[in-house]
């Protein structure tokens, strides 16, 4: 059964595969934790799918895909804030307008390529096994800034998915630690896109978080639960493309959304024994609403 | 353990206002909330904000936390900017919309209304988790500590808010629409802290529908809009300045009618149009606006239907 689980890591390539995206997990699942409680699953996706077009020039142009990702980022944020404030419409709008704007640019721009089908494939999907070591060493960089920040500002981070306004009157800066909140998405999809590729790495930013969220009685728990989660995503990720012989980063993002599937059910019996149990003792003062 | 003991009286303030404003106006984008106006809020007292839906109500409440800059003329909180006043005032807000799943349990929730002290790294201390325990003791939502706020009545969660805003530690405590729609033993509770609060040398201003809870307030804001008359009670709750801020008709009673409660508009019926002489009858004998820390007018009769 051991050498069953450690023969898909016998070769470098392999174990680089595993740590890129256990990196990959970790930094995903922490920061997707704000991600889901602050309810921005549909901007974390326009916004994997908006740093398209930068990693894309930067493939084409031979510069830093952390420049060009960075900079088409910025730009989403940029366009997305411009239509909402602008035009009546609302958010959910000027984000869809943008996430396909951005995700159609960064087509065009790589179809310039000679390799096109590879290289978008490779931006989109990621290539797990083909993680070099300089790219887990600046990832495991990113992520270490990107995770410290997301647990050293716990406090403006929980205050403000508890309510932007109560936020501000807690002195918790809302509109500054939004914009941490946006860098660090930015880092997570940046950091791990060669791992996972772009299009894969909402999977790890909002699966763990998520699943967790149906069990966590506690924002910290549901964190730690997450991070367990993306790590046994990503290993059992890697063990089954090994054996069945797919795509190692599309089955390491299918395996968080096939578990969240699986805790939906467990969890809301859970919540029912939990309810029946807590009826026959009513607390007091509970209230005539109870 | 006495609740009240542990928590530590708030500051004594010299001054005899805790904020002053002078021809302020407020707006949202290019909407005007409030004209330009002029008022005090007196300290160590509990001041009452009263006015139709859309008055302004909540909007002086939200300058007076430094949520809303005025667009011009002048506020002071404390002697100094609303924003700098911020850590000094609790603010418990009408809507707060924390999303549905959000793993927050009650004992988190009441404190983080200790952040202001804390800042982002500091640790708690035993004084802060004493106060969090004393702000829970005395809004009666100690057995709900684990309980997620998903898992409470309407009642209880606005409890929660309350707690939330006594843990801060404040000189004044704002509060904007603290017992709409409560159940009995939540508005009992909360305006009970309410009247509390002053005793122990707070300053409290707070949003109201209820004239009864008006009337029991030492200092009374009428608004539409602008601040129409400010003073005590007797000098602002005059059946003119009430027709001037809710239209000629608007009462049937200007002692005890309930104004435009939502949840009492929610209840209203054809039949209690055809009893409108007879709830007149009971409203006459309400003993509200008699003064003391019971609670006052319709919002502790409003069964909370808000069940999680």
């Amino acid at each position: 059964m051991l050498d069953w689980l450690l023969d898909p890591f016998a070769l470098g390539f392999q174990q680089r595969a595993l740590v890129g995206g256990m990196i990959a997990g970790i930094m995903a699942s922490i920061v997707g934790t704000w991600l889901v409680l602050r309810g921005m699953s549909f901007f974390g996706d326009a916004f994997v799918h908006g740093v398209v077009p930068g990693i894309a020039a930067a493939v084409l142009f031979d510069f830093s895909p952390v420049l060009g990702a960075s900079v088409a980022a910025l730009v989403m944020v940029a366009g997305i804030s411009l239509v909402h404030r602008q035009t009546a419409l609302k958010e959910d709008t000027a984000i869809g307008l943008l996430f396909v704007g951005m995700l159609a640019l960064g087509v065009v721009v790589i179809s310039r390529s000679t390799s096109y089908a590879g290289s978008l494939t490779s931006i989109l999907f990621g290539d797990a096994l083909g993680v070099t070591r300089e790219a887990l060493v600046w990832q495991t960089a990113l992520a270490v800034v990107a995770v410290a920040t997301a647990l050293l500002l716990y406090r403006p981070l929980l205050a403000l998915s508890f309510d932007r306004a109560k936020a501000e009157a807690l002195g918790m800066r809302p509109a500054l630690t939004h914009a941490v909140l946006l860098v660090l998405i930015a880092a997570s999809v940046i950091g791990s896109y060669q791992s996972v590729g772009t299009l894969l790495v909402f999977g790890l930013l909002v699966g763990p978080p998520a699943t967790a969220a149906l069990v966590a009685r506690t924002v910290p728990m549901m964190m730690g639960l997450a991070v367990v989660i993306a790590i046994i995503s990503v290993g059992a990720g890697l063990v089954i493309s090994f054996y069945a012989g797919t795509a190692a980063s599309a089955t390491m993002a299918i395996v968080p959304v096939a578990l969240f599937f699986v805790v939906l059910p467990t969890s809301r019996v859970v919540a029912r024994v939990r309810a029946a149990r807590a009826e026959p003792r009513s607390p007091a003062g509970a209230g005539v609403g109870t | 353990m006495s609740a009240v003991t542990d928590d530590p009286a708030c500051r004594a303030e010299p001054e005899s206002t805790v904020a002053r404003a002078e021809g302020v106006v407020l707006r949202y984008g290019h909407h005007t909330a409030l004209l330009a106006s002029s008022f005090s809020i007196p300290a160590r007292a509990v001041t009452a904000v009263i006015g139709p839906n859309g008055s302004g109500k909540s909007t002086v409440l939200n300058a007076l936390a430094g949520l809303v800059p005025p667009s011009s003329g002048t506020i002071e909180v404390l002697g100094t900017t609303p924003e700098r006043a911020r850590s000094r005032v609790s603010y418990v807000l009408q809507h707060v919309t924390v999303p549905v799943g959000t793993p927050l349990t009650v004992a988190e929730t009441v404190g983080m209304g200790r952040y202001p002290a804390l800042g982002i790294w500091r640790r708690r201390s035993a004084a802060d988790r004493q106060r969090v325990r004393s702000a829970m003791e005395r809004l009666k939502i100690t057995d709900l500590a684990r309980r997620h706020l998903t898992e409470l009545s309407g009642g209880q969660r606005q409890r929660v808010y309350v707690a939330q805003g006594i843990a801060q530690g404040h000189e004044v405590l704002l509060l904007d629409e603290p017992l709409t729609g409560l159940d009995l033993v939540s508005a009992r509770t909360i305006d009970s802290i309410i009247h509390s609060e002053r005793h122990r040398g707070c300053s409290v201003v707070l949003t109201t529908h209820d004239l009864g809870e008006a009337r029991a307030a030492d200092h009374v804001l009428l608004m539409k809009g602008r601040v129409v008359a400010s003073g005590t009670p007797a000098q602002v709750l005059t059946k003119e300045n009430l027709e001037t801020a809710y239209g000629l008709g608007a009462l049937h009673d200007a002692g005890e009618a309930f104004l435009d409660d939502p949840a009492h508009q929610r209840e209203t019926t054809p039949a209690d149009v055809d009893d409108v002489d007879a709830s007149d009858e009971r409203a006459g004998q309400s003993p509200a606006g008699e003064g003391g820390g019971q609670p006052r007018g319709h919002a502790g009769e409003d069964v909370d239907h808000s069940d999680p």
